[in-house]
């Protein structure tokens, strides 16, 4: 039972590890826009992100002590809370991992409809529409909520973020758990840098080279890209033949299955006893000469291209954002 | 008279009853064994013709000319001086005995004689052949590698001694005026001629010491031979005559127990699933341990053995031979009290576990079952037809189903067949892509539907045929090749599952039954009866190995039915593929299924091809390296075999690798590629399916009506 | 009489059609149900892990009792099955026409029950299903359990009364923790399965399948089902691109950039 446009539109903002507001903020205000009036809900210390929502809309900003001992139950409590008081239209959620947790229990607490991985959202008839696209992106479907406030975790990254600046109102919000709700708790501080390369079995991010690669110096490449993105290295059936990399590297249907969440292909062109080592990956990169590759079939971003060239141009590119992150602070650059 | 008569038959008693006990032990040792699977006794014509020309005709020693013609004449020499024995025995109670009738026939004296020579010059050229492949001085490559070699020279000295024993004993009974030739007797005659100067007394204490010499030598030989690896001239006969007809080769056998097949729906608790202990062997497994004559044939052909890993299967018949003895005791006690009084070893001997690392006592170390390829090439060369490849493959059904114990990688394999049906994990609907870019539309029957009557072929694309990017290239091949000849066929898209070939040589049966049950209805339902396959796994298990689950079908190989329709001008091939070229006969088509000249003659109807055989061709072709289920685990002991294999083909000077089976050509284009990047093989080198090279002859080059089949010539190799 | 067990844990598994097929393939009705082509349907792939892990908390401690539990069609049991084979020691099917067409909401309330009814010190479940992305389940059903939840573990470790997660996303490696009872969602890199024996395969067609109704549940029909579903599908349209598979091609400096923008997207700089 949402309110039509011109209603409150809840919106969970998020911030980066390093301070500052994530850029899907941004872009969940600019989708809250559409549907009502953007209210931003910020949970820790606000300092100077609450003026930062405002850029992007939020007329009114909930600030929420936090303390991140506790990931997700403050968020939690701050939805339910604000959804009970002001009856949005709508409560959008930037998704992954920790976003689709707090949308979930939110959707209990509230016997609300949800609806993951929305690319887009616009006004309907009987409220907010998301379009999402599933099976492989093969479809894609329009749902709309029919009970309760309706919940939407947002894929943002097809969200452009564009500003409508407003003065926010920032209130504070006090959130107690009931009691005898116990939490998850963090057993090591966030952002933590990893102890020494993961394992291929168990790492979130591998970066595999194959016969694209050419030998064992240049190899390197694909150490060095492991390295820059904290994930382990990984080899073809041919690059550990050919002693680029260690047996254990090998990603192959005789080697390691690996599971990660970003699975970078360099020089490989993607037969199929390479497939089933990585097949699981739930993103694909890959980066190869020829365009008829079949591993251009199973990567959601190929680049086409000479990966001798384009390596050292990548690690240019993520050193350079990694030193301007840290002076801008806010919504700079893509992060 | 009277002392060689008594002493000869005392001699004679001790010797029957000590061989006779050894006989008798390794009797009841083989009553502890499982009971034989049905079928051994089986087809007696053609048995009764295999011991014909495999015992008396000698015909797979004669393969190997030296060895072979010295073998031949020293076992027809046992054959035919066994005359001689009857004469020794005939004389210890009559001087001048003679066999009957024939007896003192010219022709049988000189026969004897003959063979006597012979004997000797075949045991002056074994001697040799020790000598010069002796193991200390050329290590693994000797066959007598690994052999017990003492054991061998005292055998050849025993023979050696029975036949210099019998000269004597003659060339005395010339002189004594015994002996029954007049005639032909030539060696022994001249013999007589060296011993006559002794004088006639002389003559009378030698002819009664060369009869009991020479009774008693080759009843020491007899001793000796229950005793040791020679056992083989008495247990070879049975062996070559229990053996799988026409040979244990193609299909592998399903699991017994007891004599009887195991349901795996529905097992009962004492059920034997495969080779846990030695006594889960069967009887006949058993004689085949016993029959081994240590020749070292099959660890010279082994693909694993010439690639520096562990595995020969000659030491592995000898150590499950040595166990079997050595746990004798064990399983010949009466009960566990018995037991407990043994010595002992014997008690730690049957506390090994049948598979096992050295560490842990094992017999059959993990290495060395597991490098099995499945070639063949040792039963091929096995003289008295041993069964090696049926025994890897039944301690491996052990391992994997019993005790969950084998190579990790296999389990993606497994997993990806038991989930999607094929062993890289794409699933059914991925099995139409590579109809993509054809100029016609391949014909796909429909699920639920049977092939309509005018449809002569069903053709069974195979896993690698549908889903390996190399192996496209000859299902598209085929496909184009059976559409310009008009074959009308039909493909089954994504209602194949994988024939299950590569579960059943890893061991795991179940899996392959539950894969061959659905297949097998799949087909029926389907009303295929003549199919064509690409790969020679697919051609074996399909034809074969489905009949054992009923189902029962006309497989035949695209290189057969290819060449067939270029011999009745349905294909022509016109134009001119200027290469030399090379073919690799894959296992499973050529040594298993004895498909030798369907693929040589579609290559020599193609104008312009050159072929140079490889050394290792037909029945002793040497493997890709990729059957036992080897394609699906990891090479990590010695070089590697598919190397091996690309050398040998790069040294015959070809341009074109040829072969007929996608795992031969995935192996081989991984080899070639690994020797261009490594600078030893040039570029123009690829691999080639015979289909390939047939369609580029009658479509001609660069003809974009030959769709993708011509436009990726490089392979995908990550 | 029921024995109390040491650690109870319930695995919640889902049946799924089977392995990926290329588009087309899949046919939709109404409610998003796919058409099954090829094989039926199997146990879900994330759900093995679960299971898996599971048997590992089971091979450490003596006294642990694992439930595989499904909500699904007849033809569910054969996720149950394969959970059984793969360590379950027994087995419930929430079977119930009335359940067709659950959403998310209804699906965790009915599991919440089942869970309950069954009494349980940790909750176990892969974090994905094969035809649904990431799933909303294990954290909804925590919610109505009144436990914590620790979702997308890379690695789990169950100590005497809590339990510790590992998990990684891209932007870096986390390590949390939580008092039992808990629910847990596991991904793939928790470490392949192992393989299961003959024995484990045989002997696991005899254990028990239970299967309770929304009576057995105290669940009011009303209350789930396709009619109360909480969200409606508009439309569903096939895409003629194949999806965003891109295609990138220039010169290194641009084509960088593109890449790094892709990757940041995503969370993983």
């Amino acid at each position: 039972m949402g309110i039509g446009p011109g209603g409150s539109v809840l919106v969970l903002a998020q911030r980066r590890a390093g301070g500052g507001l994530c850029r899907s903020s941004g872009a969940l205000l600019t989708l809250a826009r559409r549907l009502g009036a953007p209210v931003g809900v910020l949970c820790g210390p606000p300092e100077g992100d609450a003026a930062s929502l405002g850029r992007y809309g939020a007329a009114t900003v909930y600030t929420v002590a936090d303390s991140r001992r506790h990931p997700t139950g403050v968020a939690v409590e701050a939805l339910a809370v604000l959804a009970r008081r002001l009856a949005p239209a709508a409560i959008l959620i930037a998704a992954g991992r920790e976003g689709q947790e707090v949308a979930a229990r939110v959707a209990v607490r509230l016997d609300s409809g949800i609806v993951t991985d929305a690319v887009d959202i616009r006004p309907g008839p009987d409220g907010p529409v998301a379009v999402q696209c599933v099976l492989d992106r093969s479809y894609r479907v329009e749902s709309s909520v029919v009970r309760g406030v309706p919940v939407f975790t947002v894929a943002t990254r097809s969200v452009a973020a564009r500003e409508a600046p407003v003065d926010p109102v920032v209130r504070r919000l006090a959130v107690r758990p009931a009691a005898g709700v116990r939490e998850v708790r963090r057993i090591a501080p966030v952002g933590a840098p990893a102890p020494r390369r993961p394992d291929l079995a168990t790492a979130a991010v591998v970066v595999a080279g194959g016969r694209g690669v050419g030998s064992r110096d240049s190899f390197r490449l694909v150490d060095q890209v492991a390295e820059a993105l904290g994930g382990a290295v990984g080899g073809s059936h041919t690059a550990t033949q050919l002693g680029w990399c260690s047996p254990e590297a090998q990603v192959d249907v005789v080697g390691r299955v690996v599971h990660p969440r970003l699975y970078l292909a360099l020089g490989i062109s993607g037969s199929v006893r390479h497939r089933a080592g990585m097949r699981a990956a739930a993103t694909i990169v890959a980066i190869d000469r020829d365009p008829a590759a079949p591993i251009f079939a199973v990567a959601d971003l190929g680049v086409v291209g000479d990966l001798h060239e384009v390596v050292p141009e990548l690690l240019a590119e993520i050193r350079r954002r990694r030193t301007t992150d840290g002076v801008n602070g806010t919504f700079g650059g893509a992060a | 008279m009277i002392v060689r008569l008594v002493l000869g038959l005392t001699i004679t008693a001790v010797a029957f009853a000590l061989a006779g006990r050894r006989v008798w032990m390794l009797y009841r040792l083989g009553r502890t064994a499982q009971p034989v699977e049905p079928g051994r006794t089986r087809d007696v014509p053609a048995r009764a013709w295999a011991v014909l020309t495999e015992v008396f005709g000698q015909r797979k020693l004669l393969r190997w000319s030296l060895p072979g013609a010295a073998h031949f004449a020293v076992f027809w020499g046992f054959v035919i001086l066994g005359a001689t024995i009857v004469e020794g025995f005939g004389a210890l109670f009559q001087r001048d005995f003679h066999i009957p009738l024939i007896g003192t026939d010219a022709w049988l004296g000189f026969l004897e004689d003959l063979f006597i020579v012979a004997v000797l010059v075949g045991l002056a050229v074994f001697a040799a052949l020790r000598l010069l492949q002796n193991p200390a001085r050329t290590g693994r490559r000797s066959r007598f590698f690994g052999s017990h070699l003492g054991a061998a020279w005292l055998v050849l000295f025993m023979i050696f001694n029975v036949m210099w024993t019998l000269l004597l004993y003659r060339g005395a009974q010339v002189n004594t005026g015994n002996f029954p030739f007049p005639h032909g007797a030539f060696a022994s005659h001249a013999v007589a001629r060296l011993l006559r100067p002794a004088g006639r007394t002389a003559g009378d204490v030698l002819e009664t010491v060369g009869i009991l010499g020479s009774l008693g030598v080759v009843l020491a030989f007899l001793v000796l031979v229950v005793y040791s690896k020679h056992l083989h001239i008495f247990l070879a006969p049975f062996n070559v005559a229990l053996a799988r007809r026409p040979r244990a080769l193609g299909p592998l056998l399903p699991v017994y127990s007891g004599g009887n097949p195991v349901d795996f729906e529905d097992p009962t608790e004492d059920d034997k699933i495969g080779r846990g202990a030695i006594e889960d062997f069967t009887w006949k497994g058993m004689l085949d341990f016993a029959t081994c004559t240590e020749c070292g044939r099959c660890q010279s052909q082994c693909p694993a053995w010439n690639t520096e890993k562990p595995l020969s299967p000659k030491l592995l018949i000898m150590n499950l031979r040595d166990h079997a003895l050595a746990k004798a005791p064990y399983l010949l006690a009466a009960n566990d009290e018995v037991r407990e009084t043994l010595p002992d070893d014997v008690r730690a001997e049957a506390q090994r576990p049948l598979v096992g690392a050295v560490e842990a006592g094992g017999v059959i170390d993990p290495d060395v079952l597991w490098s099995c390829v499945t070639c063949g090439a040792c039963v091929e060369q096995c003289p008295v037809d041993i069964e090696h490849v049926d025994h890897i493959v039944d301690m491996r059904r052990y391992q994997v189903l019993i005790e969950s114990q084998f190579p990790k990688e296999a389990h993606t394999m497994l997993r990806n067949l038991e989930r999607a049906g094929d062993p890289w994990g794409r699933g059914a609907a991925a099995r139409t892509e590579w109809m993509a870019g054809l100029p016609f539309e391949v014909p796909v029957l429909a699920g639920g539907e049977r092939l309509p009557e005018d449809v002569e072929y069903l053709f069974w694309v195979g896993c690698a045929g549908a889903l390996d990017d190399n192996a496209k290239r000859t299902s598209r091949a085929v496909a184009e090749l059976l559409h310009e000849a008009g074959v009308r066929y039909m493909v089954l898209g994504g209602a194949e599952t994988c024939t299950g070939d590569p579960a059943r040589r890893l061991g795991q049966e179940l899996l392959f039954q539950e894969l061959a049950a659905q297949n097998v209805k799949t087909l029926d339902d389907a009303g295929a009866r003549k199919i064509v396959v690409t790969c020679a796994h697919c051609f074996n298990a399909l034809g074969n190995e489905y009949p054992q689950l009923g189902g029962v079908y006309e497989v035949v190989h695209h290189t057969q039915l290819l060449a067939r329709l270029v011999g009745e001008g349905r294909l022509t091939p016109v134009h001119e593929v200027d290469a030399a070229v090379t073919y690799h006969d894959p296992c499973y088509l050529g040594r298993h299924n004895r498909v030798f000249s369907p693929p040589r003659e579609v290559l020599g109807g193609v104008p312009g091809l050159r072929l140079t055989e490889m050394p290792r061709n037909r029945e002793t072709s040497f493997c890709c390296g990729a059957g036992g289920a080897r394609m699906w685990m990891e090479e990590s002991i010695g070089t590697r075999i598919n190397e091996t294999r690309t050398d040998e083909a790069l040294a015959t000077g070809a341009e074109v690798v040829a072969a007929a089976c996608p795992y031969c050509i995935v192996m081989l284009t991984d080899g070639v590629s690994t020797r261009k990047q490594q600078g030893r093989a040039a570029e123009q080198v690829r691999v080639a399916d015979i289909s390939d090279l047939l369609l580029r002859s009658v479509r001609g080059p660069g003809d974009g009506a030959a769709g993708a089949a011509s436009t990726v010539d490089k392979p995908i190799v990550d | 009489m029921e024995r109390r067990l040491g650690v109870r844990v319930v695995v919640l598994v889902k049946h799924v059609p089977c392995a990926a097929g290329a588009p087309g393939h899949a046919g939709f009705a109404a409610d998003l149900r796919l058409d099954r082509a090829g094989r039926p349907g199997q146990l879900n792939e994330a759900d093995e892990f679960a299971v898996d892990q599971a048997l590992r908390v089971a091979l450490r401690r003596r006294d642990v009792q694992i439930t595989a539990v499904t909500m699904g069609p007849v033809r569910a049991v054969e996720a149950l099955r394969r959970a059984l084979v793969l360590g379950a020691d027994q087995a419930v099917h929430l079977l119930d026409d009335r359940l067709r067409g659950c959403d998310a909401l209804a699906t965790s309330r009915v599991l919440a029950a089942a869970v309950t009814r069954l009494g349980f010190d940790l909750v176990l479940c892969g974090t994905a299903s094969a035809d649904s992305g990431m799933s909303v389940v294990p954290a909804m059903v925590a919610e109505r359990l009144g436990v914590p939840v620790l979702c997308d573990a890379d690695a789990l470790t169950v100590r005497e009364s809590t339990v510790e997660i590992h998990r990684d996303d891209g932007a870096g490696p986390e390590a949390l923790a939580a008092d039992l009872p808990a629910v847990v969602s596991v991904t793939g890199r928790c470490g392949e399965p192992r393989y299961p024996r003959l024995a484990a395969t045989l002997e696991a067609r005899y254990r028990p399948v239970r299967t309770w109704t929304l009576g057995d549940l105290g669940i009011d029909p009303a209350e789930v089902g396709r009619e109360r579903s909480a969200t409606v599908v508009r439309t569903v349209t096939p895409r003629r691109d194949g999806g965003t598979r891109v295609l990138v091609d220039g010169d290194p400096t641009s084509v960088a950039i593109r890449l790094a923008d892709f990757l940041a997207e995503r969370q993983f700089l």
